[in-house]
C-alpha cells in the first residue's frame, strides 16, 4: 500500500468476515426438533400445518453448517421408530383387515416419504451423494422392507395371506384384486428381488403342488378331452391373474409351473388314454380336441413330438391294414379310393387342428410312403384307379371335379418308389384306352400327363404323348383315305385305321389272323394308299387290339349291332357261309391263337344276353371238340350290344410275373448306363459308395436293389469296363 | 561269369537287375532259377519227340505220353505247374515256343532233369505269391478257346485240385452249391475273388462281412452255408 505521502484515493477490500460465527450447536438440536416434530405430522396426516418453506430452510441450513450427517442420522431413527409403531399396528389388524391396514399403511408412507424427501432434497443432492449414503427415497423403502415386510411378525403372516387370497380365487372365491395389485406393486417398489424371494417363489412352489394336486384328480376322473379343457382353462386363468394383479414378468414362471403340472408330468397318460386319448381323436375327427392338444402340448418339451409320434405309428397301421387286406386288393379302384381318403382325412385334421405344421406334413407324407410301398400292386392299382376316372360313363363329374381328382393321384403317385412299374401299365392302359375310344376326354388325359411330365420330367411322358400324336395323325390319315379314295372303295366296310409307332405303344407281338375277304380288300387298299405316301416304312395289322361293328339279323328278323372285337368278327363272319362249324374248322379257317380264340368264344357262346352263337356241349368252358352254331334264337332288349370290350383290368398273376419281369428287364440297362455314368467322372470309387450315387441318381423312377447293382457291376467287370483295385478288392477303377 | 559259370547274357542280366552292384547281382543270378547252360538242340529234339506228327503242336496224344515219361498223372497238378512256366495258353496243348521256353524258365533241358526237378515245382504251390499267380493263370488256361468264362464242371474240377493243396476246408460246400444253385459258368473275377476270400475268410465264416464287395455269387454261397446250418450264424 502506500509508505510515504498519503494516497487520496483508496481501494476498498472487502475481507472475509473474520469471526468465525459458530453455529450454536444447540440451534442444530433446535433446528432438528422441528423437523421431527414436522416428520411425525406429516406421518399423522397434519401436514396441512406445516410450512414447506420454513421446513426446507432448516434442513438446508443445518446441511451448511455441516449438521448433515447428524441430520441423515436422526432422520433414520426418526423414521426407524415411526416404521415400528406402524408394524406394530398392522400386526394388531385383524383377519382380512390385515391386508387392508398394510395397504393404507404402504400409502400413507410413501405420502410421508414423498413430502420427506422434498423437505430434506438439498440433503439429498449434496451430504448424501458426497458420503455415499443412501438417498432418503431408496432409504424409506429399505426401512419399510426390513421393518414392516421383514418384520417376523408380519413377514409370513404377509405371504400366507396372499397365497391364501389366490388359492381361493382358484377355488372360486372371488378377491379383492385392486387390493392385491397394491400389495405386489408394493413389493415391486421395494424391488426386484423383495418381490421374487418374499412372493413370486412360494407363489410359485404352492401353486406347483396345487396344481399337481390337482392333475391328479383331474386324470383321475376325466376323459383326455375334458382334462384338457380343464387344464386350458387353468392357464388362461392364471395368464389373466397376472395381468391384473401380478408382475408381467411372472406370466412366463407361472404358466410354465402349469404346463410342468399339468400337461407335461401326464402327457403320456393323456395320449394313450382308453376311448379318449389322441387315437380316439384321430380316429373320430375331434378337430377342436385335437386343435387344443396341440396347442397346450405345444407349451411342453416334446409335447409335439409325442403327438406326431402316436399319429405316425396310428397311420402306418392303418395304412399297412388297407394295403395288405385282401378284401381291398380285390377291387383296385376301390383301393385307391380308400387310400385317398385316409390321405384327405388326416390332410384336414393337420390343416384344421394341427394349424398346417410343416412336421406334421412331413411325417404324414413318410408314413404314406411306407405303406404304399409295402403293397407292390400300387403302382397298377394307381393306374388303374385313374383309368377308371378318365373312361367314359363317369356322369356328373365336372371338369374341375375331375382335375382335383388327378391333383389328388398324383400326391400318391409321389410316394410310389417304383414309379417305372407305373409308367408301364399307364401305359397300357391308356392305350386301351384310347384304341376303344372310351377317354373322358382329351383336356383331361392331356393335363395327366402334363402332370406326370412336372413330376418327372420329359422322358417319363415322351412315349405317352406319342400315343396321343398318333391317334390325331391317323384321324388325319383317314379323312384324307376317304377323300382320296371313297369311289375305290364304294359300298364296301367303313374302315378306321389307328397307325401306331413302334415304341411309342405297348404292342404285344402276335401273328395276324385271317381276316374275312371283305376287310381284307379294304385292307389291302388302305396299305397301298398308306404305303403310297410314306415311303420305307412297314406296317403290320394288329388284329389282337381291334374292334369291329357288325350288323346282325337274328331268326324272327330281329336287328342288332353288334359291337365286337376283330376275332370276334372274324368268327362270326365265317358263320355267314356255314350254320354250324367245329372248333378245329374256326381255328383253322381265322388262325387265331389258341387262347385268345377260347377266350374269344366264350364271351361270344357261353355269357347270358351276349350269346350270339350256341355251343355243343353246353359246358362252361371252351374245348377243342365244341361245336358251335350260330344262334338263330338269340334276343336282346338293346339294339346295340356289345360284346367283348378290350377294358384294362387288374392283372392275372401269370400277366403280374410277366410284367415285373419287364420291368426287372428294363432296370438292368438304367443301373448299367448309371453306374458307367459315375465311374466315368469319379474314376476310382469303392463299392458302398457306388451303391449309394446309384440309387441317388435312380430314385426318382424306382427303388435298385443293392444285389442287382452288385451284379450289374460284375458284368460291367466281365465286359472291361471297370476293373477291381489289384490293392483293395472293395475299390473299382474306371477303364476308358 | 568266373564264379557262377553264367553266360554274358544272364550276367549281364543281374548286374542289371542288381544296378551295378557286385554282390547284389549274385543275390539275383542265384534267386533265378538256373538258366543252364541252355542246350537248344536238345531241346529242340525233346520237343519233337511229343509233337504231333501234322501240326507244330504238342496235343493231347503227346502230352499223355510225356506224362508217361515222366512218370506222374495227367491230372496232377504239377503239370499245371508245368504248363505255368510254359505260360501256354490252353490247357492239353503247347506250343512250340511255349514249351521250349517254359523248360528253359524251368532250367532243364530233358526230360529226366524235368523229372527230377518235379519235388521242387510242386513245392512252388506252397509259396503264397506263386500260388496266386498259378491260381489266376488257370483261369485262363483252363478255359475254352474262345470263351469268356470258365466252364462250371471245369472250373469245379480245378478247384479241387488247386484248394487240395491249400487245405480250404468249405471247397465241398462250395462245389455242392455251385452244382444245385448256378449251373452258369464262371468268370475270371469270381475266380479271382474266390481266392481272396479262401485267404482271407475264416471257414466260420466270422470275419465276413456283406459289405465287403464280395461277388454276389460269393454272397449267395454264404447264405447257402447259412441257410443250411453249416457255419455258425453269429451277427
Amino acid at each position: 500500500m502506500s509508505g510515504g505521502g498519503p494516497p487520496r484515493k483508496r481501494n476498498f477490500k472487502i475481507e472475509a468476515f473474520k469471526n468465525r460465527v459458530e453455529l450454536d450447536p444447540k440451534y442444530a438440536e433446535r433446528t432438528w426438533k422441528v423437523l421431527e416434530h414436522a416428520i411425525h405430522e406429516i406421518y399423522n396426516h397434519n401436514a396441512s400445518g406445516l410450512s414447506f418453506e420454513e421446513l426446507y430452510r432448516s434442513a438446508y441450513n443445518m446441511v451448511l453448517h455441516k449438521y448433515g450427517e447428524k441430520l441423515y442420522d436422526c432422520l433414520q431413527n426418526t423414521m426407524t421408530w415411526r416404521l415400528k409403531e406402524i408394524s406394530k399396528s398392522i400386526e394388531a389388524a385383524q383377519g382380512g383387515l390385515f391386508l387392508e391396514e398394510l395397504n393404507a399403511k404402504w400409502m400413507d408412507h410413501n405420502k410421508a416419504l414423498q413430502m420427506i424427501r422434498d423437505i430434506l432434497m438439498y440433503m439429498d443432492r449434496t451430504y448424501v451423494p458426497t458420503s455415499h449414503r443412501t438417498p432418503v427415497h431408496e432409504l424409506g423403502l429399505n426401512l419399510w422392507r426390513d421393518h414392516i415386510i421383514h418384520s417376523p411378525m408380519i413377514h409370513s403372516r404377509l405371504v400366507n395371506t396372499l397365497l391364501d387370497l389366490i388359492k381361493g380365487e382358484r377355488m372360486g372365491e372371488v378377491i379383492n384384486r385392486g387390493l392385491m395389485r397394491s400389495i405386489t406393486k408394493m413389493l415391486m417398489d421395494l424391488g426386484p428381488a423383495v418381490y421374487q424371494d418374499d412372493f413370486e417363489k412360494p407363489f410359485l412352489d404352492v401353486s406347483a403342488s396345487f396344481y399337481s394336486v390337482e392333475s391328479q384328480e383331474f386324470i383321475e376322473c376325466c376323459d383326455c378331452g375334458n382334462y384338457l379343457k380343464k387344464a386350458e382353462r387353468r392357464l388362461n386363468e392364471e395368464m389373466e391373474r397376472v395381468s391384473h394383479y401380478l408382475d408381467a414378468g411372472s406370466e412366463a414362471k407361472i404358466t410354465s409351473v402349469v404346463e410342468k403340472e399339468m400337461i407335461a408330468n401326464h402327457m403320456h397318460r393323456l395320449v394313450h388314454m382308453e376311448n379318449s386319448g389322441l387315437l380316439n381323436m384321430l380316429v373320430d375327427d375331434r378337430y377342436e380336441d385335437l386343435g387344443r392338444m396341440y396347442s397346450l402340448f405345444r407349451r411342453v418339451p416334446d409335447g409335439l413330438s409325442t403327438i406326431r409320434d402316436v399319429m405316425t405309428s396310428y397311420l402306418r397301421e392303418t395304412g399297412k391294414q388297407l394295403v395288405t387286406d385282401p378284401e381291398s386288393l380285390k377291387d383296385p379302384v376301390e383301393f385307391v379310393q380308400r387310400l385317398l381318403n385316409e390321405k384327405d382325412k388326416h390332410d384336414k385334421i393337420i390343416s384344421v387342428a394341427f394349424g398346417n405344421d410343416k412336421t406334421f406334413q412331413n411325417a404324414l407324407n413318410s408314413s404314406f410312403e411306407y405303406f404304399i410301398n409295402l403293397n407292390n400292386r400300387s403302382p397298377e392299382f394307381i393306374s388303374l384307379y385313374v383309368d377308371d376316372k378318365l373312361r367314359k360313363g363317369h356322369k356328373g363329374a365336372t371338369e374341375e371335379d375331375v382335375e382335383v381328382i388327378l391333383d389328388k393321384v398324383m400326391m400318391l403317385f409321389r410316394y410310389l418308389q417304383e414309379k417305372d412299374v407305373f409308367e408301364k401299365y399307364y401305359k397300357q392302359h391308356l392305350a386301351k384306352r384310347l384304341l376303344s375310344g372310351k377317354t373322358v376326354s382329351d383336356d383331361a388325359e392331356r393335363s395327366m400327363i402334363v402332370k406326370l411330365k412336372t413330376e418327372c420330367g420329359y422322358q417319363f411322358t415322351s412315349k405317352l404323348e406319342g400315343m396321343f400324336t398318333d391317334m390325331k395323325t391317323s384321324q388325319d390319315t383317314m379323312q384324307d383315305f376317304y377323300a382320296k379314295k371313297s369311289e375305290e372303295l364304294g359300298d364296301g366296310p367303313t374302315l378306321d385305321v389307328h397307325i401306331l409307332t413302334t415304341g411309342s405303344w405297348p404292342t404285344q407281338p402276335s401273328p395276324p389272323c385271317n381276316l374275312p375277304t371283305e376287310i381284307l380288300t379294304v385292307c389291302e387298299k388302305f396299305r397301298a394308299y398308306y404305303l403310297g405316301t410314306h415311303n420305307g416304312r412297314r406296317l403290320t395289322w394288329q388284329t389282337n387290339m381291334g374292334t369291329a361293328d357288325i350288323k346282325a339279323t337274328f331268326g324272327k328278323g330281329q336287328k342288332h349291332e353288334l359291337n365286337v372285337s376283330t376275332y370276334q368278327m372274324c368268327v362270326l363272319m365265317l358263320f355267314n357261309n356255314a350254320d354250324g362249324l367245329t372248333y378245329k374248322d374256326i381255328e383253322r379257317d381265322t388262325e387265331i391263337p389258341a387262347s385268345d380264340l377260347k377266350r374269344c368264344l366264350q364271351s361270344l357262346a357261353c355269357v347270358k344276353g351276349k350269346n350270339v352263337l350256341r355251343k355243343e356241349p353246353m359246358s362252361k368252358d371252351i374245348s377243342e371238340d365244341d361245336t358251335f352254331y350260330f344262334n338263330d334264337k338269340f334276343t336282346s332288349k338293346l339294339v346295340k350290344v356289345k360284346i367283348g370290350t378290350v377294358v384294362a383290368q387288374k392283372e392275372s398273376e401269370p400277366e403280374k410275373q410277366e410284367t415285373r419281369q419287364r420291368v426287372e428287364e428294363d432296370r438292368k440297362p438304367q443301373i448299367e448306363a448309371a453306374i458307367v455314368r459315375i465311374m466315368k467322372s469319379r474314376r476310382v470309387l469303392d463299392h458302398n459308395s457306388i451303391v449309394a450315387e446309384v440309387t441317388k441318381q435312380l430314385q426318382a423312377r424306382f427303388l435298385p436293389n443293392p444285389v442287382v447293382i452288385k451284379k450289374r457291376i460284375e458284368s460291367l467287370i466281365e465286359r472291361e469296363f471297370l476293373e477291381r483295385d489289384k490293392v483293395d478288392r472293395k475299390l473299382y477303377r474306371y477303364l476308358a | 561269369m568266373a564264379i557262377t559259370g553264367a553266360s554274358e547274357k544272364a550276367a549281364l542280366q543281374a548286374l542289371k537287375a542288381s544296378d551295378w552292384h557286385l554282390e547284389g547281382a549274385f543275390d539275383v543270378f542265384y534267386s533265378q532259377p538256373q538258366i543252364a547252360v541252355a542246350n537248344t538242340l536238345h531241346l529242340e529234339e525233346v520237343y519233337n519227340r511229343y509233337k504231333e506228327p501234322d501240326a507244330d503242336m504238342i496235343m493231347v496224344e503227346g502230352i499223355s505220353q510225356l506224362c508217361n515219361d515222366l512218370q506222374v498223372d495227367p491230372q496232377d497238378i504239377v503239370m499245371l505247374v508245368i504248363s505255368w512256366h510254359m505260360k501256354a495258353s490252353t490247357m492239353c496243348e503247347f506250343t512250340r515256343q511255349e514249351f521250349i521256353g517254359g523248360l528253359q524258365s524251368i532250367g532243364v533241358d530233358s526230360i529226366e532233369k524235368l523229372r527230377e526237378k518235379l519235388p521242387s515245382l510242386r513245392a512252388e504251390l506252397k509259396d503264397d505269391q506263386k500260388f496266386r499267380e498259378i491260381y489266376n493263370f488257370a483261369f485262363a488256361w483252363a478255359r475254352e478257346k474262345g470263351q469268356k468264362s470258365l466252364a462250371l464242371e471245369t472250373a469245379i474240377g480245378m478247384w479241387r485240385l488247386l484248394f487240395a493243396e491249400r487245405n480250404w476246408p468249405l471247397i465241398d460246400y462250395w462245389c455242392q452249391f455251385l452244382q444245385v444253385r448256378h449251373n452258369k459258368a464262371i468268370s475270371r473275377d469270381t475266380w479271382a475273388q474266390l481266392l481272396e476270400f479262401v485267404k482271407t475268410i475264416d471257414p466260420q465264416l466270422t470275419n465276413y462281412d456283406e459289405e465287403d464287395a464280395w461277388p454276389y455269387l460269393i454272397d449267395e454261397f454264404v447264405d447257402y452255408l447259412k441257410e443250411n446250418g453249416l457255419v455258425q450264424h453269429r451277427r
